[in-house]
């Protein structure tokens, strides 16, 4: 094992990622050979150790706030370049990159902002940047072939209710408390915008062509698209269907909510489950 | 490295029509942490799918401690370092089957303890651990005015048999420092250096990378043209040189096929 380059690692991670900068890194410091950093890295006239290394602590941080920028366009927008800017300072603190890939920096943003004190003047932020998140990680999402009108119309009508299905693996469901959909389409139209209202909802996030999308779940979908997030046959979709309305043709409705899903991408194909043979005695 | 989506579509239908080559910046080949095996699997996987004409990363860390910097640090260029790199890259290629490049790496610090000139370090990294090499004419300019050496010896120094890609790019002038930041033209300097390099290495393929303040397609196509042009006066009286600088063999072709070149 390479025991000093691991002590050099670890020591440049440190003042790299220092909050306060360098300098202030080396100051708490202990256990520097004599010398102190320009004993480790060679400083000249036209840049001492310190500034040396400082290049690097500054590209860390904009690099990765520039990262968050791109991945929450309207938490910045909602907050504003200051307070986004101070928001990832303690971000990245609480929560330094550990995976090779950038795409993973925000995946916790959501849950820093739940008990930030941010979240006093801008209660539905959290909200906001876990749509965004979903929406991050639908774009990048495994592929999966998506069940089609034309795979629906081969199978005969009298098969449909035993054809299991399930959820695209781009698509998800989020659970907010605050109506935060709008407010994400508003900002990304370059609409005016405003706070969000509070509301219990669940907001779809799916993707297709590349594309991707999100809206409010309406109320009759959100235990079916449940049961189809678990696997399920479309039988049962219909009836979960049926049973989430009070009033109504619930037929109809099944119909129209499989035609819109089917049209969007969200369903895939499941084998259907063979039954275990017993042996009983 | 993504499950899916957009990237992997147009990554498919451009290797459709063209040979690719693979290039990363987080195998932290130079990290005291042990590999990511789980990132070499999704390598492994990425290349089985899209067959690369090669696959390349950088001579530097990025992570330590299961912390990402996501910035390519430089090495200590040390016998202990050469060791745990060349090890390490040995392990990579059987982990993914394939040899690998490594590219040199601008920077903007060097360490006390290097014993030996980066151009040394990359060389015998290459010899020892039996891989290529990925090199920045653009990085080996940056690096030799950050540190004051002479970008000439460099280049004159690398093995030629291992070179098999250049990179090409611009950077940004702070004064103190220059930074490797892909968002200007290429600069006169590094095309000289390119070209001496070009009579060394020969006409291998050559990579303009331009990630910021990117110009219109005229501008870059115009780059690309004369990064072509180069190679091409350049290969038709290129010889290469053999590990005692005697001329070895006369060859009007590159070391790689054409349809890689360029």
């Amino acid at each position: 094992m390479a025991v000093r380059l691991k002590e050099l690692e670890r020591l440049l991670y440190r003042l790299i990622t220092a909050p306060s900068g360098v300098a202030e890194g080396l100051a708490a410091e202990r256990g520097l050979p004599p010398g102190g950093l320009d004993a480790i890295v060679r400083g000249d006239s036209r840049l001492s150790a310190t500034q040396r290394v400082d290049i690097y602590a500054s590209m860390y941080f904009n690099r990765l706030l520039d990262v968050l920028k791109e991945d929450f366009p309207a938490t910045l927008k909602a907050l504003g370049e200051v307070n986004f800017h101070n928001l990832i300072t303690g971000y990245l603190l609480e929560y330094p990159p550990t995976e090779p890939s950038v795409h993973f920096c925000g995946r916790h943003l959501a849950a820093f902002l739940r008990d930030h004190p941010m979240r006093v003047k801008a209660p539905y932020v959290a909200d906001l940047a876990a749509l965004e998140r979903a929406l991050v990680k639908s774009f990048h999402a495994r592929d999966a072939v998506a069940l089609d009108a034309e795979t629906m119309r081969s199978i005969p009508p009298a098969k449909w209710p035993a054809v299991r299905v399930g959820m695209h693996p781009a698509a998800s469901i989020l659970a907010v408390k605050w109506r935060v959909s709008g407010l994400l389409a508003a900002i990304a139209g370059n609409r005016k915008w405003k706070p969000s209202a509070r509301g219990d909802v669940k907001v779809l996030v799916w993707r297709r062509n590349a594309r991707v999308f999100h809206r409010e779940l309406e109320p009759a979908e959100e235990h079916a698209l449940a049961a189809a997030a678990r696997g399920t046959t479309i039988a049962r979709i219909c009836d979960l269907i049926a049973s989430s309305m009070r009033h109504g043709n619930s037929v109809a409705e099944a119909n129209r909510l499989l035609a819109r899903w089917i049209a969007d991408g969200i369903l895939v194909r499941m084998p259907n489950s063979r039954r275990r043979s017993v042996n009983r005695r | 490295m993504v499950e899916g989506g957009r990237a992997l579509e147009v990554l498919s239908a451009i290797r459709e029509r063209y040979p690719i080559v693979m290039h990363g910046v987080s195998m932290s080949i130079g990290s005291a942490d042990p590999l990511n095996r789980d990132y070499l699997r999704k390598l492994r996987e990425a290349a089985r799918r899209f067959s690369p004409a090669w696959m390349s990363d950088h001579l530097c860390w990025t992570s330590v401690g299961g912390r990402n910097l996501h910035d390519l640090i430089p090495l200590p260029y040390t016998e202990e370092a050469l060791r745990h790199v060349v090890r390490r890259i040995r392990a990579v290629q059987d982990a993914i089957e394939r040899p690998i490049l490594m590219e040199n790496v601008s920077s903007y610090m060097a360490f006390a303890d290097s014993a030996m000139p980066e151009w040394e370090f990359l060389s015998r990294v290459a010899e020892e651990a039996d891989c290529g090499i990925l090199l920045d004419i653009n990085n080996v300019f940056v690096s030799a005015f950050n540190h004051r050496f002479d970008a000439c010896e460099y280049i004159d120094a690398v093995p030629a048999d291992r070179v098999v890609q250049y990179h090409l790019a611009g950077h940004s002038d702070h004064g103190t420092y220059l930074l490797d930041s892909h968002d200007h033209p290429v600069r006169e300097e590094v095309w000289s250096l390119y070209e001496r390099a070009v009579r060394r290495f020969g006409a291998v393929s050559a990579l303009v990378e331009w990630d910021d303040n990117i110009p219109d397609f005229g501008a870059l196509a115009a780059t690309a043209d004369r990064a072509r042009r180069i190679f091409i006066n350049a290969a038709s009286n290129f010889v290469r040189r053999d590990r005692n600088g005697g001329s070895a063999e006369r060859t009007g072709t590159a070391p790689v096929p054409a349809d890689h070149r360029a």
